[in-house]
């Protein structure tokens, strides 16, 4: 009885233990180009400017000498850079408070029925799957200083009188509204789409049970919908910073930094600077001030994403 | 019918297989310049695009008679020098890139091409002293590359306009800009821009901004290669560019790229621009109503000087990395040889480097550039294609005295090019004009700049000077 016990267990603990090991390297073999990913495109380039910043790289060289915080130290003396960094926030802030209302609006438009939902849906969509580069190149004629079709259309109707103007690209406060209205632009149908799954995702009974509750529309946005959306909310909004605060493709086609420096964005002067200009040094030292915020974002968006069940 | 695991098994062997597949990628689908008789050129998009329809069968068709399988790659200029940053990077590439302005930040990888410049000037005569100075570091003492090709940088003027202010042959003089923007005001109220000098981050405000600088005495540098922009020199520059901004044109020249400057002239939104023909070669492709009034002066009188930046400066280097370097500079030589056909096929936008290459064969070295100059006066003369008059391309001729290089009055270096391409002179004059600062704190601040810029190329022993820096 016992030996038979005894014969009967041995086999079962061998195929459980052979089943995860098995499992193990199968995890390990799935997550590897994931993590080879991350560590070649992300850890080493990262690792890399870090260490860059602290020399005195160029493009044109493979040789170079610690100077350490001296990039630092010339950065954040220049005003071009102070000013970037200010239009960074005020960028990130802006476009993203713009994409979350106008976002809410649309998806709560895209909820009810109506005629030609479709077209709309595919219409709001299309910005999203734009190529970029060829879009931008739309709105600078748009927001041609010379040849604005805004201009010309406000000039029609009577808002701009003789020799009134705007030099949508040539004013540091105008260049960075379009530079804003873009990106917005760009971003509002990935945020509609989240914001629509989440509006979609409430039950009706709760919306019907409040409405038996006699709430109205406001309460029941910002006290039923919203705190019952703040996970997705959370994302939509984590994603839509982090892509903003990262990005230099708007800046660099439509003003390319310009008037005088000033519609710059973080990343864009990098660009500038340790590209175009050659000092990869003091390129790397700008972008690497995107890094305690971006810290903090990827924080926050681990922590939500767990809450939220994401990941 | 296979198992869950089977699939995932089989799944991960193809993943493994992709991966393996895509950093194979390189060697398969992008050639590398390896093998002997292989040729890669990496190529701006010309301004004229009549040149990339020569060029490129003309280059392959060099290769095919030597057993040299050649490639021509062409990028948009603002993606020369991100394109060599990659190609150094990855010490891969093409053998033969070419560089519009300064290509001496990359000197440390390119091969010194003194030989080819002797077998030319062997053949050809003398260079011309800005593309010497374009090409050739004296501090180190290397040819960093070779330039075929350079291109006047002359104004352009609305004649119909200029001609009813009292002015037929336009301006003369930078003083006459600013009498004319009000006058241009009253005669053509429709032009939005009087007078179009850019004060933008593209390449023509780059050049129009140093022709100002050159003009009223100031520099970046002295022909020594000491920082000499805070001088008083650049203040009047800047206080000069401060008035023609406030009596002749609007903020829109502060956010023109490349072409604004075209479009507004060929548009009739401005009645002066500075730039090369390419302008005037698309109004005439587009038969635009701007064209009978489309004129040319010289270089405008400063106070100082007479000076205008070259617009384009073609410097080929060979890579270090490159295995065909052999092969690369005989057809660099090659490519200099057909100076007459590349300047035909530009429209004559292109300006031979060496005038003897364009010179009558059989011509002796010693008479070669007078003789190419000769061909070249007469191309201008009678325009082959369709100026009316024929002449009215004949200034560029005689634009060698008037036309300097970037990094006057001393040599091009990795520091004036950095200042290029980081657009220090043209904020400095934008914000200036603008009033965002004064014409000193603009000055100062971009003085500043610049010196960080130099004492960085200085430490890598790239550039001299430092000792009498202002």
């Amino acid at each position: 009885m016992t030996s038979t016990t005894a014969v009967s267990v041995a086999p079962t603990l061998h195929a459980g233990e052979t089943i995860r090991r098995s499992d193990r390297r199968l995890g390990i073999v799935m997550l590897a180009p994931a993590l080879l990913y991350i560590a070649l495109l992300v850890a080493v380039p990262f690792l890399l400017a870090l260490f860059l910043s602290l020399t005195n790289s160029s493009a044109g060289s493979l040789e170079f000498s610690f100077v350490g915080l001296q990039n630092f130290e010339n950065v954040i003396a220049s005003p071009v850079f102070r000013r970037a960094l200010r239009n960074t926030f005020v960028f990130t802030f802006v476009s993203q408070l713009a994409v979350i209302v106008l976002g809410n609006v649309l998806a709560r438009a895209l909820m009810k029925s109506f005629h030609g939902k479709a077209i709309a849906r595919f219409l709001i969509l299309l910005p999203w799957a734009a190529p970029i580069s060829l879009a931008t190149l739309g709105w600078l004629w748009i927001f041609d200083s010379t040849f604005s079709v805004i201009n010309w259309l406000l000039k029609v109707a009577g808002w701009l009188g003789p020799g009134q103007w705007y030099y949508w690209l040539g004013d540091p406060t105008l260049g960075m509204v379009a530079v804003i209205m873009i990106h917005v632009w760009r971003m509002l149908p990935f945020s509609t789409v989240i914001l629509l799954a989440g509006l979609t995702s409430i039950p009706n009974e709760v919306r019907e049970a409040s409405a038996i509750d006699g709430a109205g529309l406001f309460s029941r946005i910002f006290r039923i919908e919203i705190p019952m959306m703040k996970p997705i909310l959370t994302v939509a909004v984590l994603f839509g910073v982090v892509f903003t605060f990262t990005d230099m493709s708007v800046v660099y086609l439509l003003t390319r930094g310009g008037p005088y420096n000033s519609t710059h964005v973080l990343a864009s002067l990098a660009f500038q600077e340790g590209v175009l200009g050659g000092d990869v040094g003091r390129g790397a030292a700008v972008a690497i001030f995107l890094v305690p915020v971006l810290v903090v974002l990827a924080i926050f968006m681990l922590r939500t994403s767990r809450r939220a069940e994401v990941v | 019918m296979q198992t869950r695991r089977q699939f995932i098994q089989r799944g991960t062997k193809l993943v493994a297989a992709g991966a393996v597949a895509t950093a194979a990628g390189p060697t398969i689908l992008v050639r590398d310049a390896k093998a002997a008789g292989q040729l890669k050129i990496l190529q701006w998009s010309h301004f004229v695009p009549a040149y990339d329809k020569w060029f490129d069968p003309w280059a392959k068709e060099w290769g095919s008679k030597r057993g040299v399988e050649v490639t021509v790659d062409h990028v948009g200029f603002a993606d020369v020098v991100p394109r060599a940053t990659a190609e150094v990077a990855a010490q891969s590439g093409h053998d033969v890139h070419m560089f519009l302005g300064l290509a001496s930040a990359f000197e440390e990888h390119v091969i010194d091409l003194k030989d080819v410049v002797a077998t030319l000037e062997k053949k050809h005569g003398k260079q011309v002293e800005l593309a010497h100075r374009s090409t050739y570091n004296p501090f180190t003492r290397k040819q960093f590359a070779l330039s075929d090709m350079w291109v006047p940088d002359p104004g352009n003027y609305h004649k119909e306009v200029w001609t009813k202010i009292g002015k037929p042959q336009g301006p003369v003089t930078y003083d006459d800009l600013v009498w004319a923007a009000p006058e241009v005001k009253k005669v053509a109220p429709q032009m939005q821009i009087p007078i179009g000098v850019g004060l933008s981050q593209d390449i023509d405000s780059n050049m129009a901004v140093r022709n100002i600088l050159w003009c009223h005495g100031g520099s970046i540098q002295d022909k020594d290669g000491n920082v000499v922009l805070n001088s008083p020199e650049t203040l009047a520059a800047l206080e000069y560019a401060k008035k023609l901004y406030s009596v002749g044109m609007t903020q829109a020249v502060l956010s023109w790229n490349a072409a604004s400057n075209n479009q507004a002239f060929n548009a009739q939104e401005t009645s002066y621009i500075l730039n090369s023909i390419s302008a005037y070669r698309t109004a005439q492709d587009n038969k635009l109503p701007v064209l009978e009034h489309y004129y040319f002066v010289p270089a405008l009188k400063g106070p100082k000087a007479t000076l205008a930046s070259e617009h384009v400066m073609s410097g080929y280097v060979v890579w270090k990395f490159s295995k065909n370097q052999d092969v690369a500079k005989e057809f660099l030589v090659a490519l200099v040889d057909a100076a007459r056909e590349s300047m035909l096929a530009s429209k004559l936008y292109n300006f031979p480097s060496f005038y003897g290459a364009a010179a009558e064969p059989g011509t002796p070295v010693n008479k070669r550039a007078e003789s190419g100059g000769a061909w070249i006066t007469a191309q201008c003369n009678k325009d082959p294609f369709g100026s009316n008059p024929p002449d009215k391309l004949a200034l560029l001729a005689k634009s060698v005295p008037w036309s300097t290089n970037l990094g006057h009055p001393g040599f091009g270096n990795p520091a004036e090019g950095e200042i290029f391409d980081t657009y220090v002179l043209t904020d400095m004059f934008a914000k200036a004009a603008t009033g965002a600062l004064s014409p000193k704190d603009s000055m100062m601040e971009a003085s500043t700049r610049a010196k960080q810029i130099f004492d960085k190329w200085r430490q890598k022993k790239m550039v001299p000077g430092g000792g009498k820096d202002k």
